[in-house]
C-alpha cells in the first residue's frame, strides 16, 4: 500500500489538510480508527462564522443554531455580553459537530482523497532512520502504510508526533480536562453562548451552556488538569446543573467526556512529517476552541504538501513553509493568548468580578485599547495595576 | 512488589484521551475506544488519575 500522502484521524485538521493536498494532485489516504467519522462527538460544537470563509462546507445541515453573540458571566453574577464577531472562536454557530465532521471529510473524498475506517496507527514506518510511512492496525491484523509524507492529525493524544522524537507530552496546566451534557427540555436564551466564571465552578476554566436549539443545549464543565481531583469535572458540572433549576429540570441525551490542549503551538515539522490542529497543539489558549486554527492550519498544511509532492521532495525545508505561513498569522494570537491565558489564571474571583463590572456597560463595538481601559478603570482603579500586564501585551 | 499501576475502568471511559496527552511516559494507549494502561511502562505517577475528568482511572490496588 503506497500513497503520496497517509493522514492519521479524520477530524477536521486532518480533512481540511486532506483535501488541500488531494487538490494540489497528491494522492492521499485518510485513516480514520473509529469507525464513523465525527462519532463519538468530543466538543462543545461552538465556532466562529469566520468558517464561511473558508467555503469548504456545502449546506446548512452541520448548523444547529445561530448565536448572536456570547456572554459572560463572572463569578458573583455580573453579565458582559459580546457580540458574535468580538467574541472569538467559540460563538457565532454551534454545530453538530459529526455531521460537520462528515461533511469536510466528504469535501476531502470529493478532491480525491481515500478514507479507511476502523484503522488504527500503531506506529511510524521507518527505514535506515527515515520516515516512510505509518504502522497501522485493521480488525487486528497490522500492515505498514507506505506514504512519503506522514501527517500527525491525531488530536490531543498526538502520538504520531510522539513516535516521531516530538515532544508532544503536555504538562497538565496545559490541559483542559471536560465533561459535558447535551440536555433537553431546560430554559435559556438560545441566542447567545455562555460562559460562566469561577474558582468554585471551573477551577482554571469554565462553565458553558452552548443552545442548540429551542430548549437543548450543550452544558459543560472544563478545569485546568494540573487544579484537578479525580472526576473532578462531572462532579462540578453536577454541581452547576443541580445548582440552576432551568438546567436541573433537563435530561441528557448525549454525555461525554473531553481533553482540549491549551499550550502553545509546538514544532510540528519535521522531514516526511507533519502535525495539524490539536496534534500541534492549535487550540485557542483562552478559549480552548481549536476549530478555526484546525481549519487554517489544514488548509495551509494541505497547500504545502501538494507542492513538495509536485516537487518530490519531502524534507523538513520543504515542508517548513506550513509552519513559517502559521507563525505570522495563527501563532502570533496563540502565543499572545496563551500569555494572556497565564494572566487570568492568576487573578482571584474578586479581580475578575471587578474586571466584569467595569464591563458590563461597555459598548463592545467602539472597541479601542483606550477607551477600554478607560472604561475598567473609571470603575475600578485598581484595576490599573493588575491589567498592567495586558496592557504591555497590547503594546506589542 | 512494585508500586500499583494505574488502572482504567473501561465502564467509564469515555475515550477523551487527555490520560494519554499528559502521560509523561507514554504508557497509555487507546484501544476499541478505552484507555489502556502499559504496566510495564507505567511509574505511578498519578498525572492521569488526577487529569481524567469522570474519574475512570485509579490505582490497581483499590
Amino acid at each position: 500500500m503506497k500513497y503520496d500522502v497517509v493522514v492519521v484521524g479524520s477530524g477536521p485538521a486532518g480533512s481540511m489538510t486532506a483535501r488541500f493536498a488531494a487538490e494540489s494532485g497528491a494522492n492521499v489516504l485518510i485513516i480514520e480508527r473509529r469507525q464513523e467519522v465525527g462519532v463519538p462527538v468530543l466538543c462543545g460544537e461552538g465556532i466562529s462564522k469566520g468558517v464561511d470563509e473558508f467555503k469548504v462546507l456545502e449546506g446548512k445541515r452541520w448548523l444547529a443554531n445561530n448565536m448572536d453573540g456570547a456572554r459572560i458571566i463572572s463569578p458573583d453574577g455580573t453579565m458582559v455580553k459580546l457580540a458574535a464577531d468580538m467574541a472569538g472562536d467559540e460563538t457565532g454557530y454551534v454545530l453538530y459537530r459529526d455531521i460537520f465532521d462528515q461533511e469536510l471529510a466528504r469535501g476531502a473524498i470529493r478532491a480525491g482523497a481515500e478514507l479507511m475506517l476502523n484503522t488504527c496507527a500503531v506506529n511510524i514506518l521507518k527505514e535506515n532512520g527515515k520516515i516512510k510511512g505509518v504502522k497501522a492496525k485493521q480488525f487486528g491484523e497490522e500492515f505498514d502504510i507506505e506514504a512519503d509524507i506522514v501527517v500527525g492529525a491525531d488530536g490531543v493524544e498526538s502520538k504520531i508526533g510522539r513516535w516521531a522524537g516530538m515532544k508532544t507530552t503536555l504538562k497538565p496546566y496545559d490541559l483542559e480536562t471536560c465533561a459535558q451534557y447535551t440536555l433537553s427540555n431546560v430554559e435559556f436564551d438560545r441566542a447567545y453562548c455562555d460562559f460562566y466564571l469561577g474558582k468554585k465552578i471551573a477551577p482554571g476554566g469554565y462553565a458553558w451552556i452552548f443552545p442548540k436549539g429551542k430548549d437543548i443545549a450543550n452544558v459543560g464543565v472544563g478545569i485546568l488538569a494540573s487544579l484537578s481531583e479525580p472526576g473532578m469535572s462531572l462532579k462540578l458540572l453536577d454541581k452547576f446543573i443541580n445548582s440552576r433549576p432551568e438546567l436541573k429540570k433537563g435530561e441528557p441525551l448525549r454525555f461525554l467526556a473531553g481533553a482540549v490542549p491549551v499550550a502553545e503551538p509546538i514544532e510540528s515539522v519535521r522531514d516526511n512529517l507533519l502535525l495539524v490542529g490539536d496534534a500541534a497543539r492549535q487550540v485557542d489558549p483562552i478559549t480552548g476552541g481549536g476549530l478555526m486554527a484546525s481549519i487554517e492550519a489544514g488548509k495551509t498544511a494541505g497547500e504545502t504538501i501538494g507542492k513538495a509532492i509536485d516537487e518530490q521532495r519531502f524534507d523538513k525545508e520543504m515542508l517548513l513553509p506550513y509552519e513559517e505561513k502559521l507563525k505570522n498569522t495563527l501563532y502570533k494570537k496563540l502565543k499572545r493568548n496563551y500569555v494572556v491565558k497565564e494572566i487570568i489564571l492568576g487573578m482571584e474571583d474578586k479581580t475578575l468580578n471587578m474586571l466584569a463590572d467595569s464591563l458590563k456597560d461597555y459598548k463592545f463595538d467602539e472597541l479601542s485599547t483606550l477607551s477600554l481601559v478607560k472604561a475598567l478603570v473609571l470603575k475600578h482603579p485598581s484595576l490599573l495595576i493588575k491589567l498592567k500586564p495586558l496592557l504591555k501585551l497590547s503594546r506589542l | 512488589m512494585g508500586k500499583p499501576k494505574a488502572l482504567v475502568d473501561k465502564g467509564k471511559c469515555l475515550a477523551c484521551g487527555g490520560c494519554i496527552s499528559v502521560c509523561p511516559q507514554d504508557a497509555i494507549a487507546m484501544c476499541s475506544s478505552k484507555a489502556i494502561v502499559s504496566k510495564e511502562n507505567c511509574i505511578d505517577c498519578g498525572i492521569c488519575i488526577q487529569t481524567c475528568p469522570v474519574g475512570a482511572i485509579g490505582n490497581e490496588v483499590h
